[in-house]
């Protein structure tokens, strides 16, 4: 790139030619590596069923639906993705709300703290949740401290488990990308509704909430996308069955060896993501049109 | 990290007439202090069994911190075969990875930056479709196609497929960084006889470096971490440090091996930490969603 000096206001037919050769290569690699895959893997899904002799044929997602064990796994996956990102949203609406309008220092090591995980691998996080939520783990040992202990039921390995990793793992990217909308949110605008009557209550529901709706979809996605195809928390932290759709693909591929199956697995999370896939890329589409 | 420059103006936090400073306080700083209190008990409790463990010989229920320290651990876990090959194998393949989207990304978000082509806002927000696909789901798909092409199981395929992820940071992040830059100060330069490599070097490059750097350290570390593409795509040749850590955390009666080397793993990010506060500000923590 140190070859490419700034060109003035150059704007022959060569510079878009240029340009296009600049961008081609990473453009390439995500329509190569992303789209194609997934669209042959869809078009496979079809078209390529054992025991067809050609046409268009629902028998491998007929096969999916048929079997219980699949059935039980997708279900569990929609119940573990919605249940983490509500309660991702009840953990950090309050704290962005509280970090948009405190510039306190406690408000800053309140910052500093839940943006730490953003630093820490998946895997560690993992493992650290592992160890404070088992029996006889730090979390124990806490309660145990105040005589609490008794009755301590771990949700390490149960569904729970898979909760408390996504929303612990989803805590510091989803309070960035809320608290960033809300400081969108004018300091005057706020005033002047004050000056004119209007509650706290009011201030939130007619005027923050609105203005950081967009945010709020942005992160939303993320996350529901991200969580849906999680695989190292579910992993190590849920329970043996009902599994979530990346362990259930993994062990489908790799252990069981059976490579169809998986990708009629993959393509049936493509689709279930599909609808928030393409409302994320539309809110930051929109996002970035109104800012300029 | 805090780098707050607007005043408190929260209405709820309305100090109530003729209270004492300690009621006072408390109505305005009671929300923070619980927060900071379940924060602490939540994330640094959790990661401080991270570090206990590794420096731990023994550790008994209900001791709070372990009862016998020391380093055994460590050179029994780091002298492991699996692992002696795994960090090497990590580490470079976190440098080639980053290299590589450098060399691919960087001549691209110039021409994104500065130059006027058909359909430039398109193919910017369609980096946007690699966090839009669950990833894992993807990769399924991938393997499938790489296995065909003999990919599975070789360096070139983890390459790949974690160069995809790097690609909407490594384009996002100095794309705005190159429109940032004042072009009144690089026509000054060339209307005083310099050239155009010279501004470039002299003037341009020196004003995105913050930007370069930040977007090098996140996805260097990214990819150190990268899990699902080193473990669909890898096994069973290229095996990275987070893919032998599930055997090692997974039911493991002895936790401290997944605990050292959680702390090797977690090593590079120290340098992102240093670097938080400038990554917070200028907004790059979150380019790498698309914001």
């Amino acid at each position: 790139m140190a070859a490419q000096p700034p060109a003035r206001s150059r704007t022959d037919w060569r510079q878009p030619l240029l340009a296009y050769a600049l961008i081609a290569p990473p453009i390439i690699l995500v329509f190569a590596l992303l789209l194609f895959p997934a669209l042959q893997s869809f078009v496979r899904t079809l078209v390529d069923v054992p025991g067809s002799t050609g046409g268009i044929s629902f028998a491998r997602y007929q096969s999916f639906f048929e079997n219980q064990i699949s059935v039980n796994n997708l279900v569990f996956t929609i119940q573990m993705t919605v249940l983490s990102t509500i309660g991702l949203f009840i953990v950090c609406f309050p704290l962005a709300l509280y970090l948009r309008f405190s510039n306190s220092r406690i408000a800053g090591w309140v910052q500093s703290i839940a943006l730490f995980p953003l630093f820490v691998p998946g895997i560690m996080l993992s493992y650290a949740l592992i160890r404070f939520l088992r029996p006889r783990g730090m979390l124990e040992t806490f309660l145990n401290l105040f005589g609490a202990a008794d009755g301590y039921e771990t949700p390490y390995l149960k569904p729970l488990g898979i909760i408390i990793g996504l929303i612990w793992e989803g805590i510091p990217f989803t309070l960035l990308i809320l608290t960033a909308g809300l400081r969108q949110v004018d300091n005057s605008l706020i005033e002047s509704a004050r000056d004119v009557g209007a509650n706290t209550l009011q201030i939130f529901w007619r005027i923050l909430l609105p203005l950081t709706a967009r945010s709020a979809l942005i992160a939303f996605c993320l996350n529901f996308i991200g969580n849906f195809a999680s695989y190292t928390v579910p992993y190590l932290l849920g329970p043996a069955a009902p599994q979530m759709m990346g362990i259930f693909m993994q062990r489908t591929f790799q252990e069981f060896q059976r490579p169809q199956e998986a990708e009629t697995q993959a393509v049936i999370t493509f689709l279930m993501c599909l609808i928030v896939g393409l409302l994320y890329v539309y809110a930051v589409t929109r996002q970035r049109a109104d800012q300029r | 990290m805090a780098e707050q420059s607007l005043p408190a103006a929260l209405p709820a936090a309305a100090p109530a007439r003729r209270s004492s400073g300690v009621t006072r306080f408390l109505r305005r700083e009671g929300f923070g202090i619980v927060a900071l209190v379940v924060l602490i008990v939540t994330i640094i409790g959790p990661l401080s069994t991270v570090f206990f463990w590794s420096f731990a010989e023994q550790w008994r229920y209900p001791a709070l911190i372990p009862t016998e320290w020391g380093l055994s651990y460590w050179g029994e876990t780091l002298s492991r075969a699996d692992i002696r090959r795994a960090l090497p194998t990590s580490i470079v393949l976190s440098i080639v990875v980053t290299l590589l989207s450098l060399v691919v990304c960087l001549p691209a978000s110039y021409a994104f930056a500065r130059m006027k082509f058909r359909g430039r806002q398109f193919f910017l927000l369609s980096f946007l479709i690699t966090n839009a696909f669950p990833r894992f789901g993807i990769y399924i798909a991938i393997a499938i196609i790489f296995f065909r092409i003999n990919l599975v199981g070789t360096f070139a395929g983890v390459v790949l497929i974690q160069l995809v992820n790097t690609l909407l940071l490594m384009i996002w992040i100095p794309t705005a960084a190159f429109q940032g830059v004042d072009r009144a100060l690089e026509e000054a330069a060339l209307d005083v006889g310099a050239s155009r490599l010279r501004v470039f070097m002299q003037i341009t490059l020196p004003m995105v470096m913050p930007a370069l750097i930040a977007a090098v350290l996140l996805t260097f570390v990214g990819t150190f971490y990268e899990t699902y593409g080193a473990l669909l795509i890898g096994v069973p040749n290229v095996q990275t440090i987070p893919v032998i850590m599930f055997p090692l955390i997974n039911n493991q009666p002895i936790p401290q091996p997944g605990a050292i080397l959680s702390l090797v793993l977690f090593a590079p990010s120290l340098l992102l930490i240093i670097y938080a506060n400038r990554l917070l500000r200028g907004g790059y923590l979150t380019a790498g969603f698309g914001v």
